[in-house]
């Protein structure tokens, strides 16, 4: 935005005789030019979207997707009904994988030391070295990789051991589950993993466990927590969740009962619930959190068969196990399989101590970044940079590029042929949208290359690890699989499996300074810092954007005279980090928060340097947790920029989230906002005699996950507008998640806020130019022609949804790399870009309500319920948004609107809004005082 | 002392103060003028094409169907350009060597598309749709024109705002039943007003949202 800000007078002055000149002289239309086909591909209707299914990648494992293709070009992913661990839903991070496609910062070519080189280069240096590793069996190969689940790396896995019997494959994962994996091993003697069956539990206790946090996991979680808890099942049934954390989390902001605690006590906790259902003795807990606990054993014990306990990765193996053990105790909802992958705890710190022996010769990186997500006590960075023979495939020439001798581009997932396996075991083909944008390929393709292939393709290579299949039909067997986006019968059957219960001692608590880490709601382990999107998604409790923060309690905060902002400085065992401290009232005493994926050196443009590194005060051990933490105040306030404070609405928290007991619907509901008298108005009648649009957004099932945020940003070309305009107050995003606090550390809920599309709406009769007028189905439609940039509208809309272009965000004066041709191909062709100086809301997606009636009205029918599916819904896990036309007496959205707990937001000020809301459910026990504390 | 102003001043003046009242909106009208005139919207302008593609022959002469070449008419918002191989679906047999087909030969050699120039060429924020016009009885030569008498394709309409609010406001007198719409030929019949009724219920259209904003922009 500078160039504009910085202009003096003299500078302006000639910009403008030159526009006067320029546009004198530049009358005319541009011309414009139609390219068909040479030869055009059959199912190819220029113009029809086609949708194909294949599945994402979340460290190593998959999620399915639907992603909508327009000429070829990938520009929306949705979630896939039929694979389990998408449901028909996504995540963030699914949502801005087809970002992550176009970004313009992407490796594009094979790099040598110094210069650019080509695949043949490689292959012939690869020859070489393999030629003599092939000699020694092996012994100095080392491949390092993120977690295998996928099927045919495995094989390929399994081949390069076999001809290579010398050579030793590191898989690791920043975000791993090895606490999880110990504490398995010590109660069934195995691995095990296990998978909560949330929609079949009504009393789940957390402790220090984020279920409903980014991961994964995420998706089958929250449409697991949110059909238990549904204002159909009855008090006995719905699924009342306490969490008991040391620092805020999506899942404590979702309990009706949340307990802020130490981590060593959290473990304490989970042995008392244990000591509690064996009927011995608990040892003893501090006043109020043995109040808690008696009543979270008392309800688990009572619902058993329906309750279940989760653990979080902080807690120690033992912990783990002893959940086990509870788990079996009350016959939980959860499924033990065998785990996908194997990722040894150990691999990376012998790989170092290879290396630094000498070993270790020759290092393929295939798709890992361990210079910038490995405990800097190892030292991998230094050890990489000595080897003779290293090679490193990533989407990035990112900080372990730089310590390699070769950097080979890697194939987007988009791009790819290849498979995973999902949480629950289930397999899936992941299958190209898109040819290759540049000159990439796949990890299939380098081992194929290690093995001496000369033009390896992933495509048969995949082929061949499920030829098999199919019963003596593999073509018919691959279509189907390919359309259906998974394979049948590939999930882990449940192993049945008693724990053993083992004894574990209860900690004293200890003062000492503990940092908890955790990966970013916005950009996981760092894998997609470069990710726009991402960065500009206000993260679901903090409202952060673009950064991370030491995350503080009041009174550690308090000892350091540390207010919100200001730089703090934490050291452990001589390595030191500094960033903006954040105070949060719902952190533990004594407990630091943090984020991974931040602070990297060479991200791209979007992820360079913004917020700061945790990975170098990680240990092997424990690497969530880390004691015996220095904390102190470095520097003046440079706080994380934030959306909190941006488009705040007035009015009382009761009436903008009411939160409802099952008790209290049951007995009906008396009070505002429920029940409110119909307005007088000035308003014309409107007549809307065919659809009428509505949406229904069920708080009690919003999760604050986001996906919808950044679903909508992919739909409707929503520009991202950088830290420094956010900090001014010019967030884009058409959709925002309010977050409401009953008190300091309180969480009461989250609110998604799209445009309401008022019935008599504020903001249409303060358009001086009616640029935004209402239509006959009720949308308050905004014409972007005709606007002027009054925004009028933006004040006088009392929900605060209009968001203004105050600058080319989206042509000419984007941020950063933003405005490169790659980035624009994502870009949805039936959305208008706007341009500078136009205001602009959420639309109900009008090019999906358009496109659905074209459909309807050619085959002279009505728009069926559920056929309109807006962008925001179909990515929601929950299943929280429900949106269909108001005038079908038999659409869903009249059935929600229909509820005893729906309620207009504002609806005091009679703007009839077709955007309404059911109340936040909440299941407290009674024996509990309200919130737990 | 002389006087200031000669006489003819006083003419200068009410010409002035003519001028004044006349001046703007002479000037509104020439910007209306020029707004509407073939320069701006592109009405009756010949464009250069890579190939002389004749619609008269085509379709007058030789009465291949709209759908033989835009496949897509029917079934999406672009009506479709056709790909080189239907061009040599004849031309493989017939003018095997004439001139002015040589860069189709060529686009068919070398696989490299024909850039032809866009006639009809809509603003960005306008989403037209073809296939849902032609589903409601609108036919091509109702904004085409009449292509099959067009040696060169040019734009008949204007193809302004105000003249598809025309048609979107009363679509009586365009419409057609379904077996008319590929017609070139066809005329409104003398009793079109009452067809048109019978064909506004079969067709299920509503004039009165046919002019919302979001009908068209989004």
């Amino acid at each position: 935005m500078s160039p504009v800000n910085d202009l003096n007078r003299r500078a302006a002055l000639k910009l403008l005789g030159g526009g006067l000149a320029l546009s004198l002289t530049s009358c005319g239309k541009p011309a414009e030019e139609i390219v068909p086909y040479v030869d055009q591909p059959e199912r190819v209707v220029p113009g029809v979207p086609l949708r194909f299914a294949t599945t994402l990648d979340l460290s190593g494992y998959g999620r399915g997707a639907i992603v909508t293709s327009v000429e070829g070009r990938p520009i929306k992913i949705e979630g896939n009904p039929r694979h389990p661990a998408s449901l028909g839903a996504t995540d963030v991070f699914a949502e801005a994988d087809v970002l992550g496609l176009y970004d313009p910062d992407r490796s594009k070519a094979v790099r040598g030391k110094a210069n650019v080189e080509s695949w043949e280069a490689f292959a012939d240096a690869l020859r070489a070295q393999m030629d003599k590793e092939r000699a020694r069996g092996g012994a100095g190969l080392r491949v390092v990789s993120g977690r295998v689940t996928s099927p045919t790396l495995a094989r390929q896995r399994a081949g390069l051991l076999k001809e290579f019997p010398q050579a030793r494959w590191i898989s690791y994962e920043p975000v791993a589950d090895t606490n999880e994996r110990e504490g398995a091993r010590l109660a069934f003697g195995r691995p095990l993993v296990a998978l909560p069956r949330l929609k079949d539990a009504s009393a789940v206790v957390a402790f220090d466990s984020d279920f409903l946090g980014p991961g994964p996991a995420q998706i089958v979680n929250a449409r697991g927590f949110a059909q238990a808890r549904s204002a159909a099942s009855g008090a006995e049934q719905f699924l009342r969740l306490y969490a008991i954390e040391s620092s805020t989390t999506a899942t404590g902001a979702n309990a009706d009962h949340r307990l802020t605690s130490r981590p060593e006590l959290i473990g304490n906790a989970v042995i008392a619930i244990a000591a509690y259902l064996a009927g011995e003795t608990p040892p003893p807990l501090a006043g109020h959190a043995a109040r808690f606990v008696e009543a979270a054993a008392a309800d688990l014990k009572a619902r058993q068969g329906r309750a279940l306990v989760l653990v979080g990765p902080s807690q120690p193996p033992e912990i783990h196990a002893l959940a086990h053990w509870i788990n079996s105790a009350l016959s939980a909802p959860v499924d033990l399989i065998e785990p996908v992958d194997d990722i040894d705890p150990n691999g990376l710190t012998s790989l170092a101590a290879d290396i630094h022996s000498g070993a270790a010769e020759t290092l393929i990186i295939l798709d890992a970044n361990p210079a910038y997500d490995t405990p800097p006590r190892l030292d991998l960075a230094a050890a990489i940079h000595k080897l003779p023979f290293s090679a490193h495939l990533s989407l990035h020439r990112n900080e372990t590029a730089a310590l390699c001798h070769w950097h080979l581009p890697l194939s987007h997932t988009l791009e790819s042929w290849s498979d995973r396996r999902a949480i629950d075991g289930t397999a899936s083909i992941v299958q190209p949208l898109i040819r290759p944008l540049y000159d990439t390929r796949t990890a299939h393709d380098v081992l194929a290359m290690l093995g001496g292939a000369l033009t390896p393709s992933s495509y048969d290579i995949v082929r061949t690890t499920w030829a098999a299949q199919g019963g003596g039909d593999f073509e018919n067997w691959w279509r189907k699989t390919l359309h259906d986006g998974v394979i049948a019968g590939t999930r882990s059957a449940p192993v049945a499996t008693k724990p053993q219960r083992i004894t574990v001692a209860a900690r004293t608590p200890t003062q000492t300074m503990v940092l908890k880490v955790a990966p970013d709601p916005s950009v996981w382990d760092g894998r997609y810092a470069n990710n726009a999107w991402l960065q500009e998604c206000p993260k679901p409790l903090s409202k952060e954007v673009w950064g991370n923060s030491i995350v503080l309690a009041p009174a550690d905060a308090g000892h350091l005279d540390c207010k919100d902002g200001d730089i703090a400085e934490i050291e452990v065992g001589g390595q030191r980090v500094q960033g903006p401290a954040r105070i949060d009232y719902g952190q533990a005493d004594g407990v630091i928060a943090i984020s991974l994926g931040y602070g990297r050196s060479r991200a791209g443009a979007i992820g360079n340097e913004i917020g700061f590194n945790v990975y170098p005060l990680r240990t092997a051990g424990n690497p969530w947790l880390i004691d015996n933490v220095m904390l102190r105040k470095a520097g003046p306030a440079r706080p994380v920029p934030t959306t909190q404070h941006h488009f705040q609405i007035e009015g009382e928290v009761d009436e903008l989230l009411p939160l409802v007991s099952l008790v209290e619907l049951a007995k009906g509901l008396d009070r505002k906002p429920f029940k409110d008298e119909p307005k007088p108005t000035f308003y014309p009648p409107y007549v809307y005699d065919t659809y009428a649009w509505a949406m229904v957004v069920d708080t009690a099932a919003c999760i604050g996950c986001n996906a919808c945020v950044v679903a909508c940003q992919a739909e409707n070309n929503v520009a991202v507008v950088g830290p420094e305009e956010i900090e001014a107050g010019r967030d884009m995003h058409w959709l925002r998640v309010d977050t409401y606090e009953s008190g300091p550390g309180a969480m009461r809920g989250f609110q998604p806020v799209p445009c309401m599309q008022c019935e008599h709406a504020p903001c249409e009769p303060v358009c001086p130019v009616s640029a935004s007028v209402h239509d006959s189905e009720g949308l308050n439609v905004q014409v972007y022609n005709r606007c002027v940039g009054t925004r009028f509208c933006q004040s006088n809309c009392p929900y605060k949804v209009r968001r203004f272009n105050w600058y080319g965000y989206n042509d000419g004066q984007e941020y950063k790399n933003l405005g490169a041709p790659s980035v624009t191909a994502q870009h949805n062709p039936n959305v208008t870009v706007r341009t500078r100086g136009v205001m602009e809301k959420c639309t109900y997606c009008v090019q999906r309500i358009s496109a659905a009636r074209r459909d309807a009205e050619k085959e002279n029918r009505t728009i069926a319920d559920g056929e309109v599916v807006t962008a925001c819904q179909s990515a929601c896990p929950t299943r929280a948004i429900s949106f269909g036309n108001r005038n079908d007496p038999k659409a869903a959205v009249n059935k929600k609107r229909g509820e005893t707990h729906h309620y207009e937001l504002l609806g005091h000020l009679g703007t009839r809004p077709r955007t309404t809301y059911l109340a936040r459910l909440t299941s407290p026990n009674t024996a509990l005082k309200e919130g737990g504390e | 002392m002389p006087q200031i102003f000669r006489p003819s001043a006083n003419t200068i003046a009410r010409i002035i103060l003519v001028a004044l009242l006349v001046v703007p909106f002479l000037c509104i009208g020439l910007a209306y003028a020029v707004m509407r005139s073939p320069y701006t919207t592109g009405q009756d302008v010949t464009m250069r094409q890579p190939v002389p593609f004749s619609h008269e022959h085509h379709v007058g002469e030789l009465g291949i169907d709209c759908r033989y070449c835009h496949t897509s008419v029917e079934k999406s918002a672009f009506a479709g350009l056709p790909p080189t191989k239907t061009c040599m679906t004849c031309h493989s047999q017939i003018f095997t060597n004439a001139a002015m087909l040589a860069p189709v030969r060529e686009s068919l050699a070398e696989h490299k598309p024909i850039h032809w120039q866009r006639v009809h060429l809509l603003p960005g924020y306008v989403y037209f749709d073809h296939s849902i016009h032609i589903a409601k009885g609108v036919g091509c030569t109702t904004c085409h024109g009449a292509v099959d008498t067009m040696p060169l394709i040019k734009q008949t309409a204007p193809l302004t705002m105000g003249w598809c609010l025309d048609c979107h406001r009363n679509p009586a007198p365009h419409l057609r039943p379904p077996s008319e719409i590929f017609s070139t030929s066809w005329k409104p019949p003398a009793d079109q007003f009452e067809q048109s009724r019978k064909l506004m219920a079969q067709y299920l259209i509503h004039t009165e949202h046919l002019t919302d904003c979001s009908v068209c922009h989004r």
